[in-house]
């Protein structure tokens, strides 16, 4: 029976790194290789003993793809390429081509550098893996080889994000990664055609979650920052150069032109290249409100938002400062930070997740005393707010995705089961599939139904059609006798007489014959004509003939009769039939076993 | 109204909203719900009133609101669906049984009552476990139930007022059965003590018996009121810091007149509300352990009023404070009908925190402020 195997890596219910084994027409696709953030020795790294007990993956994988570059989903890249050894494919758009290497330099530095690790990838690592590279844009099919066939669809999420169509045979799975089916400021909401592929697998993290809005959320941040503000306070936001500082910027300058504000916003020095020179190759990637802007100005071309210089972090008074890194793990916004932690009327909001080891990680923990260069200790009096802004599908987000790829299964990861039977009777029961939600190391075997499309003879079709009935239907199946040929990759179907001749083989016909004895005191013709009269009565709608040569003949049957030398009333009658006819023919054989009626 | 008009209104509120309240959150169901029921400190039900199958949802509200130290650093503004279940029919009426996890629920159109289990830990999905009959043959509307805050379950319900029983829910046993000499549909059951209890009715009796004995009830008139084919909505408090039982009922007119318990005959003190239609989902309560009086039903707002205003002589009041939330964000361009509040509850705890929900599937989850003292004009109006 065709079938696809899917294995999520990892160990137990622990959640927070993606990468899944996915088997189909056989072939092996790992999907995504995160990094757990929460682990510091080797089970942050995914299980690969799944794919093989010793050495290099490579002869077991045909293609390696990763959704997005958040590192729960390519953290491990380096590693598994490099450490345990692969030199195949390895897909993602481009996008997160760009991206990636600079999350997972800043992620090693932060690994190495800071916590002094050493079962770690290197900068070199890292740069190897990414010449492995092959990059996908969205919509485009690839062919991986001659049968697997992958195609990248907009997930929304982070810039680059995709979800991933992978294609054997007429098997099919889709991989959502993390989407979001809402749009907002700088992001488009997910989208697939109606693909139907066998399975839909999405991660489940949030599918027992209604997300708050989005509005409400900017409402808690214009709130914090405006409150700080007003009370004389500076605020600092460590941000990633990309995406999430867009939003934000775009917010704040909405509010301070509304509100008629005067304190300054500024944003610190290297973020505008970078983030100008991203955003303007990756334009497609964001939604039609950026594009109009971009299109007319420059990205950060604000009317409040100015470039940052580090002696303004000194000036007197309230004032708004968007700095990189994101997790306060070096450069310019630890410096900021630095100087800006004493004052309890200051702030600092950290949007978004803060790995292990980082001063934003303690200071997100509670922590008001920490342990600077030097011995020094720094005094955390300021506020600090946690702010998740990351878009995700949550329940009702995983509802319209389905309604929208119509798949044939659904496959949810990282969630315990025990807490999402309610899902799964809500999707079994709104679109009559079956769900599956395997455990981390857990392997589900779904069973398909590929159609296969074969090529029919015209001989063939016509003698179908002639049979009657109604047109050929997709919906309701019929059956048909004929014969398949398999020529390389073409799949025929003919008639046996056609095959037979291609195959230059002759016809065998087979022919029964049965003689069932009857005792009648008549002479064999006249038997004969009783016979053909008893049956002519009984098998009404067939065509029985009564031959001048002495034989009756139902449809195609021969029936004969002779008699013993020695009897005369001691019948024989022979019926002969060919294979076709093998239905009738025992009927007939049955019928006339019962004897012939009294005249 | 064009997409950016709509935007703009939209962002004019939020920007209100950052001094009118302290937190806000706004959420989407898949289908609205008629009902909202606390069933603990941090979660409520709610359930769906669709023609055919609907779902029940037990759902913990955004941690965020609860952290009190460090609220800074808890960044939970989520739902999260606890347990969920499916019902056959719509829900049109929702109550949690004290002390446990159970909960009675009625589909508003006949008087037997489902009863459910809301499940533990091990699994999340919310189950049937039994069925009571109500006394109705051929009921016009569904039943009202009100849960016993006694130990034991059991639940008042009926959908008038001749057909009242208390039912017991393990043994299913009829414990008491109210008599009245008519039949009035009820909009309202409210235990007011461990075993008193009002009926309030449509047009605005209120019944008042004790479940331990088998006495007539006592029945007070509606007030006196100029709209005669008014219906009418009560509430009682059920403060057990308050010296006496305030009773408040609310005519489809806007006329408000609040009594003590004792003393139902009596208005306290009445107001004239600013209201305009009819609705079938009105909801009136008592905040908590205030003065204050919410509205929900006739429109996209809820309104708080603060009855300290009220006098004797009927005069039109304000509100004190609207919840516009609902109202803003519901899109008139597509040419939906307008945004109507279906339910709200008061936080049994938090004296300022709301739930409401809409027409629309909205849910919304707000914290107030208090509007600064009366500036220069007055909340009331002179008499009528």
């Amino acid at each position: 029976m065709p079938e696809i195997k899917v294995t999520p890596l990892g160990a137990g219910q622990d959640v927070g790194r993606s990468c899944i084994l996915v088997s189909i027409g056989g072939k092996n696709i790992m999907l995504d290789c995160g990094m757990h953030m929460g682990y510091n020795d080797d089970r942050r790294f995914p299980d690969f003993s799944y794919v093989t007990q010793n050495g290099r993956l490579t002869d077991f994988l045909d293609c390696v793809i990763i959704s997005h570059f958040h590192l729960d989903h390519c953290g491990a890249l380096p590693y598994m390429s490099e450490m345990v050894g692969y030199d195949g494919p390895i897909y993602m758009t481009h996008p997160t081509k760009a991206i990636c290497p600079i999350l997972l330099e800043d992620f090693r530095k932060i690994t190495v550098d800071k916590k002094g690790e050493t079962n770690f990838f290197t900068s070199q690592m890292i740069k190897d893996c990414m010449k492995k590279v092959v990059p996908l844009n969205l919509h485009q099919t690839v062919q991986v080889d001659d049968e697997l066939e992958i195609k990248a669809y907009y997930a929304g999420h982070v810039l680059g994000a995709a979800m991933v169509y992978i294609k054997v045979g007429s098997e099919s799975v889709v991989y959502t990664g993390d989407y979001n089916m809402t749009p907002d400021r700088h992001l488009g909401a997910a989208w697939i055609d109606k693909c139907r592929p066998d399975i839909l697998i999405s991660e489940s993290t949030y599918a027992t979650t209604i997300r708050d809005s989005k509005r409400c959320r900017e409402r808690d941040f214009l709130k914090k920052v405006h409150e700080s503000i007003e009370r004389g306070g500076k605020v600092l936001i460590p941000v990633f150069a990309l995406g999430r500082a867009q939003e934000l910027c775009i917010l704040l300058e909405t509010f301070w032109e509304r509100m008629n504000l005067k304190a300054p916003i500024y944003f610190s020095t290297g973020m505008t290249e970078k983030a100008n020179h991203y955003y303007k190759l990756f334009i497609t990637w964001t939604n039609q409100k950026i594009r109009k802007t971009f299109v007319q100005r420059n990205m950060f071309e604000f009317k409040h938002i100015k470039a940052f210089d580090r002696s303004y972090a000194d000036n007197p008074g309230p004032m708004v400062v968007f700095a990189t890194p994101g997790m306060l793990h070096a450069g310019q916004s630890l410096q900021i930070f630095k100087k800006w932690a004493g004052n309890e009327k200051n702030m600092v909001i950290m949007p978004g997740y803060c790995v292990q080891g980082t001063i934003g990680h303690k200071i997100l923990n509670g922590q008001r005393k920490l342990e600077m260069e030097g011995r020094a200790t720094l005094d955390v009096k300021l506020q600090v707010e946690y702010m998740s802004f990351s878009a995700h599908a949550d329940a009702k987000g995983i509802m319209q995705l389905i309604r929208m790829a119509e798949p044939r299964n659904m496959l949810l990861v990282h969630g315990e089961a025990a807490k999402m039977e309610f899902l799964k009777g809500k999707i079994e029961q709104e679109f009559s599939i079956d769900c599956y939600m395997p455990a981390n190391g857990e392997t589900v075997t779904v069973k398909t139904n590929p159609s296969v499309p074969v090529d029919m003879s015209v001989n063939l079709l016509k003698r179908e059609m002639a049979l009657g009935g109604p047109l050929p239907d997709p919906k309701k199946p019929r059956s048909m006798h004929g014969t398949l040929i398999m020529k390389e990759s073409s799949l025929k179907l003919v008639s046996s007489e056609q095959a037979l001749k291609e195959l230059g083989l002759n016809e065998h016909q087979l022919r029964f014959t049965c003689r069932v004895p009857l005792q009648d005191p008549h002479s064999d013709s006249e038997t004969l004509h009783r016979i053909y009269t008893h049956l002519k009565s009984l098998l009404k709608g067939y065509t029985i003939q009564h031959l001048p040569d002495g034989t009756v003949m139902v449809e195609s049957i021969v029936v004969k009769v002779s008699s013993s030398a020695e009897d005369a009333n001691a019948k024989i009658l022979l019926l002969s039939w060919s294979y076709q006819d093998e239905d009738l023919g025992s009927f007939l054989s049955s019928v006339l076993k019962k004897g012939l009626p009294k005249m | 109204m064009e997409s950016s008009e709509f935007e703009d209104a939209l962002d004019e509120w939020f920007i209100e909203s950052l001094t009118a309240y302290k937190d806000l959150h706004v959420y989407q169901l898949e289908h609205p719900t008629q009902v909202i029921e606390w069933t603990s400190g941090k979660t409520v039900c709610v359930a769906g009133y669709g023609s055919s199958k609907n779902q029940l949802l037990e759902l913990r509200l955004p941690l965020k609101l609860f952290a009190e130290e460090n609220k800074g650093l808890c960044a939970e503004r989520d739902f999260k669906l606890l347990h969920g279940g499916f019902s056959e029919g719509p829900v049109g009426c929702l109550r949690h049984v004290p002390a446990s996890r159970l909960i009675v629920t009625n589909d508003g159109q006949g008087t037997d009552l489902q009863v459910w289990d809301l499940g533990g830990d091990d699994s999340d999905v919310i189950r049937r476990t039994g069925t009571v009959k109500g006394r109705e043959s051929a009921p016009q509307r569904g039943s009202r139930i009100a849960a016993s805050p006694s130990s034991s379950p059991q639940v008042l319900h009926g959908a008038e007022s001749s057909s009242v029983q208390l039912t017991h829910l393990t043994s299913g046993q009829s414990l008491y059965k109210l008599e009245t000499d008519t039949s009035d549909p009820l909009n309202s059951l409210q235990f007011t003590s461990d075993a008193v209890f009002l009926a309030g009715c449509s047009n605005g009796r209120i019944y008042m018996a004790d479940t331990r004995v088998s006495a007539a009830p006592q029945m007070s008139p509606p007030p006196a009121s100029s709209g005669q084919s008014a219906v009418w909505w009560t509430d009682a408090t059920a403060d057990p810091q308050q010296a006496s039982c305030r009773v408040v009922r609310l005519s489809s007119s806007g006329h408000a007149v609040v009594s003590d318990l004792r003393k139902l005959g009596e208005a306290v003190c009445q107001a004239q509300l600013d209201i305009h239609c009819s609705s079938d989902n009105v909801t009136v309560s008592w905040a908590p352990r205030r003065n204050y009086i919410s509205v929900s039903g006739f429109s996209g707002v809820v309104e708080i009023y603060d009855t300290c205003d009220w006098r004797m002589e009927l005069r039109r009041v304000r509100p004190l404070f609207q919840h516009r939330g609902h109202e803003v964000s519901c899109r008139q361009a597509d040419g939906c009908d307008p945004v109507c509040i279906t339910a709200h509850v008061w936080h049994p705890e938090r004296p300022q925190t709301l739930l409401s929900t809409a027409t629309d599937g909205s849910v919304h989850v707000w914290d107030w402020v208090e509007p600064d003292s009366k500036g220069p004009e007055s909340k009331s109006e002179p008499s009528l």
